[in-house]
């Protein structure tokens, strides 16, 4: 089972597809959120995903955006999409019959 | 007049400084993605030394940097401080000779020339050897902590604490207590470095510049060379590696006040006793270091041209 961070950066990376790397998937993250997202959280729940084999990263491209330098891509294998799935379906029973919004 | 670029520019600054304690391709993407988000200074050395201390609280709950703070930083660091500490004492006193206490008809005598060519190549003898352990102990720390960038920051931090309190403390304890409880006579007798201890410069200025000039800096650049050694093939960073640990275990026999424990200090007649047998065995491991990245260039250009 992912954690809810880990969960959101799967979503984030699964929904930019290709063109998953860091600053964009911290993009989602905090357009998602409406939170700041910092780097280093970004960055040790994008290794710690790598060491479950929930994600595969590798040094892309870089773009004169970014001053020529890198961008780590990421791509989410079928375990990830599995675990996340997991995850979205738990939360998803969890929730059945019960109503959040204020009277 | 607005401040502001100049802090700005400050605090990139620093980001920049702090990014470097991240492995290098992981800086280069921090850096990107930093640059592609537009955060202000304030903004981006929030997150990047977040990210350096998140990284270091997993380096750190590993047990192996422990076993390199306990195995390497803390002994090389105290070695290193008590054996400067020692040689910054014994050269104090003829800096103290020739500085302070000089007369000018000295110069007339073909016999104070002699003393001192002999009293100048004992000192530069002296500091060499220094110096080149201490390249040696940041070389060895250096190749055995590639990852751990902090350790340069630990073992300054343990030079300081050596240099300030623990070599002054270990030299008292061993002068003042071990020394008279052997020879009770001389604790009636005047130290012959009192008169250069009186003076603050050579008891507390004198040491610092010793540690800071010929053990830190040459600690600091042996590190960046070890973490560089690990480009070499195998069988020059064995041999590199024999060479570091022999130089280290020289200065650790060799140097007697480490043994009084053992009471090894009482045998002065023995024969790697002085500083000038002491010097080969320092310069070693430096002369193997050029000798195998030399060979490591040379193998390198041949494969090139092969190609």
């Amino acid at each position: 089972m992912v954690g809810e961070f880990e969960y959101l950066v799967l979503t984030a990376a699964v929904r930019l597809g290709e063109e998953a790397y860091g600053a964009a998937i911290r993009r989602e993250i905090e357009v998602a959120t409406e939170r700041r997202c910092s780097i280093g959280a970004l960055y040790t729940t994008l290794d710690r995903l790598e060491r479950k084999g929930f994600v595969k990263t590798w040094m892309g491209d870089s773009t004169p955006q970014r001053g020529g330098r890198a961008k780590r891509m990421v791509c989410v294998t079928a375990k990830g999409i599995r675990a996340a799935s997991s995850f979205y379906l738990a939360v998803m029973r969890v929730s059945r019959n019960v109503s959040w919004e204020t009277e | 007049m607005s401040y502001e670029p100049a802090i700005n520019r400050f605090l990139w600054w620093l980001v920049n400084r702090s990014a470097e304690m991240l492995e290098s391709g992981e800086r280069e993407v921090v850096r990107g993605d930093l640059a592609e988000s537009g955060e202000t200074g304030g903004q981006a050395l929030r997150h990047v030394v977040g990210l350096v201390i998140r990284r270091q609280v997993s380096i750190w709950s590993d047990w192996r940097p422990w076993l390199t703070l306990a195995g390497l930083v803390v002994p090389l660091g105290m070695l290193l401080s008590v054996v400067s500490r020692r040689m910054a004492g014994t050269s104090a006193v003829y800096f103290w000779m020739y500085a302070n206490n000089l007369d000018p008809r000295l110069f007339e005598l073909r016999g104070f020339w002699y003393q001192l060519a002999d009293t100048i190549a004992e000192i530069f003898k002296m500091y060499l050897a220094l110096g080149c352990w201490s390249w040696t102990s940041g070389f060895v720390l250096g190749s055995a902590s590639r990852g751990i960038r902090v350790n340069g920051l630990l073992l300054c931090l343990m030079l300081a604490f050596g240099v300030l309190l623990g070599a002054p403390l270990y030299v008292a304890y061993f002068d003042h207590h071990l020394l008279l409880t052997r020879f009770p006579v001389l604790a009636h007798q005047p130290h012959q470095r009192d008169p250069v201890n009186a003076l603050t410069f050579y008891r507390v200025m004198f040491p610092l510049i010793v540690q800071a000039v010929l053990v830190l800096l040459p600690a600091l650049w042996g590190m960046r060379e070890g973490a560089r050694a690990a480009n070499l093939r195998l069988w020059l960073r064995t041999v590199l590696w024999t060479a570091a640990i022999a130089s280290l275990v020289a200065v650790v026999i060799q140097n007697p006040d480490l043994w009084m424990f053992m009471k090894l200090y009482w045998r002065a007649g023995t024969p790697w006793h002085g500083w000038q047998r002491r010097l080969p065995a320092a310069l070693c491991v430096l002369a193997t270091c050029v000798l195998a990245r030399n060979r490591n260039h040379a193998a390198l250009a041949r494969w090139q041209g092969c190609l």
